[in-house]
Order: structure tokens, then sequence, then C-alpha cells
């Protein structure tokens, strides 16, 4: 008789489940693994064989033939989370019993029985649970992450042992009650109050909090850039419990969760340093793609420092993210899509020594230098980025000086009214809006529509140029809770758009 | 040190040797401010509608408002290059250059035909404008500016050297407040130039007069004097003007937005300029 026991693998963010077969008979002696299994399934027989031992478990004897199928066999399986599964099926089938009904079982098994961590448990949970699974092994590490999908009973396993007892003896192994992990809360670091002077940057950083646009601060050295940058998490609405599962996703995918606290409020903030590879960015890795930083920036804010200096190649692949809010990386392993809607904030000197525009120190750069350095960073990636500002550094005698802005809870609060009117409105944030929905929803008045035709024809702008400014200009209308887009509102918008500037 | 090429080196396009008259060189930085940029143009047209030749390097900025100045005046310019004379660059200036011919004006060099541009051969070219000038103006230079060459070159060659004053806040100021401490003539408008060359004093403005201005008057606008609180020289942050006209800073931003779109002020860094009324379109928007 052969038993059959449920466990599963990762695909991305999506779940392939896998049938654990055991077939025990007489013939040539051995224990063979089949259904493609890649190298640490093939390592899981020996993990497998020695924790059934070390567990007082029986073993089949020395001349049986024992088979392992893994179903389905053409997708090829390389995890350490089978282990579980293969072990209980193992001890399922010499003792003659049924496997649990919708069950399924994951978890890597150590030499002595225990049951180890793996990685991507709350994806697995998820894409379990969607598939008819009402009951979900686990190890007892990860149980928190499981038990934040509904409607799903979460076992938390310790020992092979144990659950052996449990589904052979019927020794009571409770459901995880851990409680739903509550959000963590978000701690915001840096306050905009400690931010001296830098007024229309400041308001940049709102409006582009305000209406989830891609920003690009232009600045020399030591002027903010990046303190600016680190203020955006703090002014922006704490993840909702949605947003903060989307995102412990990916964490769980990377195996990157804090154990027993899932989920975070906090909008995550990513800045990789220029020297990243493509891979590290937007995703990658052999065989099956692991998430980038594009992902682990999911609700969040990639923030690219020196945004120059990054490979061409890399800020080119960030295009499919920035358009669709996901990325699909195909590897030998498959194709995989993880989610990447994240703000993007980009930060770059204004030329190749940085002091161009410097009210104090001279700039060494020749004019095609300077024109060559914001050449590169123009295109298809500039195109995308609504909000474009120009920082300077403050005078070092207002460094002394108590900051006088506001701090952030105040601008958080502004922020949050003004994105409850566009969920209000339209579902989304005025970032996404088509070109459909802004002549429906955005209500701009004939004055405000002329003054933005002026500018965009005077600039020579496309029409994706037109709709960003007009994006833009009705998130500066909801931060005043403005129905209408008034000519204030527009040429305010048009302030933040500095690529036009030049253009002309 | 280069030394100026001698006359029966240089290659010329367009009318060579120049009509005779005198000569004067105006050259700067080659990003200015758009207060560089009026000044030079201004300084060249009032200069060449005395009939003044024009001479300066057709670089970006200074060199090419003189060169515009001057044709705007219906002028006569010389360009010298750093190049071969059948080579135009920066390629930005190509029409220039073809508009300088057209006015018979003359582009010289004193490199080979086909010369590219290369870094070491333009403080040469530098020396030859010095040696084709009786006067060298500078305006706007930066320390270390190549506008310097030309003016040590116009030292060493005895001709007279002049420069314009700018602000003191300016790094662009540095050159020219060096040159004025170290003795050059002070320009504030054509007259100081012409009186320099020794012109006829008929060609001049009534004396009685204020001097012409080459300071640039403010355009007509801002209610609150918003414009009056920009520089046509340095940048002031939206911030700044906020905080001095008590304004909000949005009402700053979209008022700035609506001055630039006039043509009244332009970006600079992370601020605003005024720009002149007219005339510097290239500096201007919209």
């Amino acid at each position: 008789m052969a038993t059959s026991v449920r466990s599963v693998l990762l695909r991305g963010l999506d779940v392939l489940p896998v049938d654990v077969e055991v077939d025990i008979a007489t013939g040539q002696p051995g224990f063979f693994m089949v259904g493609l299994a890649g190298g640490s399934v093939r390592e899981a027989r020996e993990r497998v064989r020695s924790a059934v031992r070390n567990s007082a478990l029986p073993w089949p004897p020395q001349r049986a033939r024992m088979t392992v199928n893994l179903a389905p066999a053409e997708a090829r399986k390389d995890s350490g989370g089978l282990d579980l599964a293969i072990a209980v099926a193992i001890c399922l089938d010499q003792a003659g019993a049924a496997a649990p009904p919708e069950a399924a079982f994951l978890g890597e098994l150590s030499l002595d029985g225990a049951v180890r961590h793996v990685d991507g448990v709350l994806v697995a949970a998820r894409g379990l649970a969607r598939r008819g699974v009402r009951r979900l092994f686990v190890p007892a590490g990860d149980a928190a992450e499981a038990a934040l999908v509904a409607d799903l009973e979460v076992v938390a396993c310790r020992t092979l042992q144990e659950v052996t007892g449990h589904l052979l003896e019927g020794l009571p192994m409770p459901s995880f009650t851990g409680g739903v992990a509550d959000v963590a809360e978000a701690v915001a670091v840096d306050d905009l109050a400690e931010v001296h002077g830098q007024a229309a940057a400041r308001r940049a950083l709102e409006i582009a909090a305000a209406g989830g646009h891609h920003l690009l601060m232009t600045g020399p050295p030591g002027s903010g850039k990046t303190m600016l940058a680190r203020c955006l998490p703090g002014i922006l609405p704490p993840l909702t419990r949605d947003e903060a599962i989307d995102l412990a996703q990916v964490g769980s995918v990377l195996g990157e969760l804090e154990p027993g606290r899932p989920l975070s409020a906090r909008r995550p903030f990513r800045a990789p340093h220029h020297t990243i590879s493509m891979a590290g960015l937007v995703g990658g890795g052999s065989g099956l793609a692991r998430p980038g930083e594009v992902s682990r920036a999911h609700h969040g804010i990639l923030f690219l420092d020196e945004l120059a200096e990054f490979d061409p190649g890399s800020l080119q692949a960030l295009r499919q993210p920035l358009e669709e809010g996901r990325v699909s990386i195909t590897r030998s392993g498959g194709s995989v899509t993880y989610p990447a809607r994240f703000m993007l904030v980009g930060a770059t000197n204004p030329c190749p020594c940085g002091w161009e525009g410097d009210p104090v120190k001279a700039c060494r750069c020749t004019p095609a230098a300077v024109d060559a350095y914001q050449r590169a960073l123009s295109g298809p990636l500039l195109d995308r980025i609504d909000l474009q500002v120009r920082v300077s550094r403050a005078p070092l005698e207002a460094l002394s000086e108590e900051p006088t802005g506001e701090g952030s809870s105040v601008v958080r609060e502004r922020v949050a009214a003004a994105r409850g009117r566009q969920l209000q409105r339209q579902g989304h944030l005025n970032a996404a809006l088509t070109r459909a929905e802004l002549r429906r929803l955005t209500g701009i008045r004939p004055e405000a529509r002329r003054a933005l035709e002026r500018w965009s024809s005077a600039r020579g702008l496309t029409a994706r140029g037109f709709q960003r400014a007009w994006r833009v200009a009705r998130t500066v209308a909801d931060l005043q809770a403005s129905d209408e887009i008034f000519e204030a509102h527009v040429l305010e918008a048009l302030g933040y758009r500095v690529a036009d500037a030049a253009a002309a | 040190m280069p030394r100026p090429p001698e006359p029966e080196d240089l290659r010329a396009r367009g009318r060579w040797p120049p009509p005779p008259g005198r000569r004067v060189a105006i050259v700067g930085s080659r990003r200015p401010s758009p207060y560089g940029e009026a000044v030079a143009e201004r300084l060249a047209a009032d200069l060449a509608a005395t009939g003044v030749i024009v001479v300066s390097g057709l670089a970006l900025g200074v060199d090419a408002a003189a060169h515009e100045g001057a044709l705007a005046a219906g002028g006569c310019t010389i360009a010298v290059l750093g190049t071969g004379v059948d080579i135009v660059y920066p390629r930005a200036n190509a029409d220039l250059a073809a508009r300088i011919l057209a006015a018979g004006g003359a582009l010289v060099s004193q490199f080979p035909d086909g010369t590219p541009p290369q870094r070491a051969n333009f403080p040469r070219r530098n020396w030859a404008i010095a040696a084709l000038s009786d006067v060298v103006v500078v305006v706007e230079a930066a320390e270390g500016s190549g506008a310097l060459i030309t003016a040590e070159a116009a030292l060493a060659l005895d001709r007279e050297v002049m420069a314009v004053p700018g602000s003191v806040f300016s790094p662009l100021s540095v050159g020219c407040h060096q040159l004025l401490r170290d003795g050059a003539g002070l320009v504030q408008n054509a007259r100081d130039v012409l009186a320099a060359l020794g012109a006829q004093q008929e060609v001049l403005d009534d004396p009685l007069k204020p001097p012409a201005s080459l300071g640039l008057e403010a355009p007509a606008g801002g209610r609150d004097g918003l414009l009056q609180h920009l520089s046509d020289a340095l940048m002031t942050e939206p911030g700044t003007l906020a905080r001095k006209l008590g304004l909000p800073l949005p009402e700053i931003m979209s008022r700035l937005t609506a001055l630039e779109m006039a043509g009244a002020v332009g970006r600079r860094g992370a601020g605003y300029v005024r720009l002149a009324p007219g005339g510097i379109s290239r500096a201007g928007v919209g």
C-alpha cells in the first residue's frame, strides 16, 4: 500500500502543492527518491533516515525497497521543506495508517528529529489554504507566520516524534493559538522637525507622500537629500494590515521576518548602494528568482542615492515595477512574479563634481560634462518620476540654529487626509491616475488647464509629461482639500518639474 | 608660456583680414549667470554700434553672448577658435558661427584644418584672442577660468585688461574682482571701454546723462515685490522668499511659475533668478 502526504513548494509568491508518496515493497533493497529531486531533496534521504531513527521510530527493514515519489513529477524540487512530509509519509506507511485529510506538512528535519525553520511559510500557508488545505503542520518558530492566514488551523511542530505521536497514537497536539500576531507599531526615527530649511524640498516630499509620486532630488553633496528621504516613512500613514501581510510575504520568502512577529506597520525604506547588481535590485538568482530590493520596498520607499552612478541596465529594469507595481523574473527554474509597488526616491548630484548651481562653491565641470551627467539620468526613468526638486546646502550658520519647520506628525496628518480623499474618489493614489481618470475625475478648471497647456507647448512636453504634471496638480489640490484643480495648484505643481524647465 | 601665433600662421574663414577698426575681446565664463550673459550681450552690442569689432572665442556662455550682441547691433565680430577653422566647437554654436560669417565676420584659428577640440589647445587660443585685440574685457570668471588666461596673455602682450564687477556673493565674480584689485580697468558700460580705447567723445553718450545702465530694469509685476527679492546674478530659494515675504511656500511656488512662464524669472540651482526683460532669450524660458 502506498501512502500519500501533502506538502508544498514555493513558486515566487505562488505555491506548487506536492504530493509525497511512499511505497515500501520487497525487491532490490534501497531508498529511492524519484520525481525530479534537486540536490537538497536528494539529501533529504539522509536527514530523514537519521531523524526517524533518532526519534526512536521504526525504519523499514534492511531488505525493504522503499520508493519516495514527489508529484507532480515534471517540476524540479529543491527545498528542505519537504523533509517533514517525507518522514511522516514513511512513518504512516509503516504503521499502515492513512494520511490525515485536508492536512499538509512543511518543515526541514534535523538529524535528531527536530523540526526546523523553512522560508516562505506565510506564502505556503496562503497558497495551501486557497487550495483546500485546512490543517497545516509547520515548524514551531514559523507558526505565527502561518497563523496570519484565515481559515487555516496551524499546528506548531517541534519534533518529528511529536507529530507521529499525534497522528498515530492520537496524542494531543493543540493548534497554534499564539494569537494572530498584532502589527508591530511603526516608529519613525527621522523626523522632519530635524531638517533645516529646505522649504521647497519638504513641500515636494509632502506632495510625493500624499499622491504616491516618485521623487528625484538633485543637489550638491551634504545638502541633506538622504536625510530628507529618510523622513518619508514618518510622514506616510502606517501600513494597513493587508499591506503589512503583502509585505510580510516577501519577507517570508526571504526568511527575513522577525520570528513570532511577522507583521510590522512600518513602511519599508530600502536604500541599496549604487554598486548593487541587477539581480539584487529587481530580484534574481539561480533556479527560481528570489525577491530583490524593489520587492522588499513593496508599499514603502526605494531610495536610490547617487542615481546617476547606478548601472544603466539596472535602472532600465526598474521600468516594469515602476509601471506595473510588480516584477516578473524568468530563470532556469521558471518564471516568478513578486510585488514591487514602491515610491522611488532618487538623489543625485547636479554634475560630476557636485557643485553646479551652488551659490558659494564654484562648479569645476565643463558645460558638456554637466549636460552629459544630467542626460544620463534622463530618458525613460526620469520620464516616470513625477516630482523633481533641487536641493541646496543650508548655510553653516543655519545648522547651529534650531530648525523651525513642522514635525513629521503634522505633515503626516495632512498626507493622510489627502490620501483619504484620493482613495474615496478613485480607489487608488493620484500617481496611478490613468488618462481617462484624469479627464473624468479630477475637476480641472479651464484656466488651470490653459496654464498646463501653455507650459506643455512652451516646453514641448510629451503627452506623458503633460499627464504627470496634471497628476501632481491633483495632489496639490487634494492637500488643500479642494475638489477642483485651480490655476494656482497647476502652477505650484509645475514648480517641481525641474526637467521640464531645463528643456525650455 | 604659450606665445601668440604669428599673423601668417592664422587660418581664417570669412572676411580676413578684418575691416580696420579697434578690436575689443569680451571673454568670460562658459556658464555665466543671467547677469553676466546680459552684460556681455549688451556691452558687445553697444561697442559694435560704435564700430568696434568684438573678438571672442565662440564658447558657450559669455563668448556666445558677446558674438550675439555684436551681431544684434549689426556689427562685425571675430571668433577665434581652438579647433581647425573647418570645425565648429561646441556644436551648439554652429548656427551662431554661420551668422557670424554671413554678417561679414570671421572665424580664425592658429591650428591646422581638421584639428579636433583638444584641451591643451584652448589656452593657446586664449593667447590668440588677446593678441588680436586692443582691449580685453572679462565678464564673470570664476577662479581658474580660461578667461583669466586671456587676461594674463593680454598683460604679457601689453594689451589693456578690463573687468566687469559682479556680486560679491557669486563665485563667478572672484576672477574679475581679483583682476580689478590688481589694477584692471573697471567696466560699467561701453563708454568705459571706449575711453580706454581713446575713442573720440562724439561717439559717446552725452556725459551729462547718467551712464547708460547695464543694470537690468526690474520688470513690472509681482504684487508685493516678489521680483524685488530676486537678484539677477544669484539664485534665491523659494523658502527664503516665503520667509521674507511672510507668505506660504505653495503660494510662492505658484507665483514663481507664473513669472517663469512670463519669462521674468528663471531657475538656477535650487532657486530662481530675475531675467532681463527681452534680451537674453537663451537663459530665459517660455
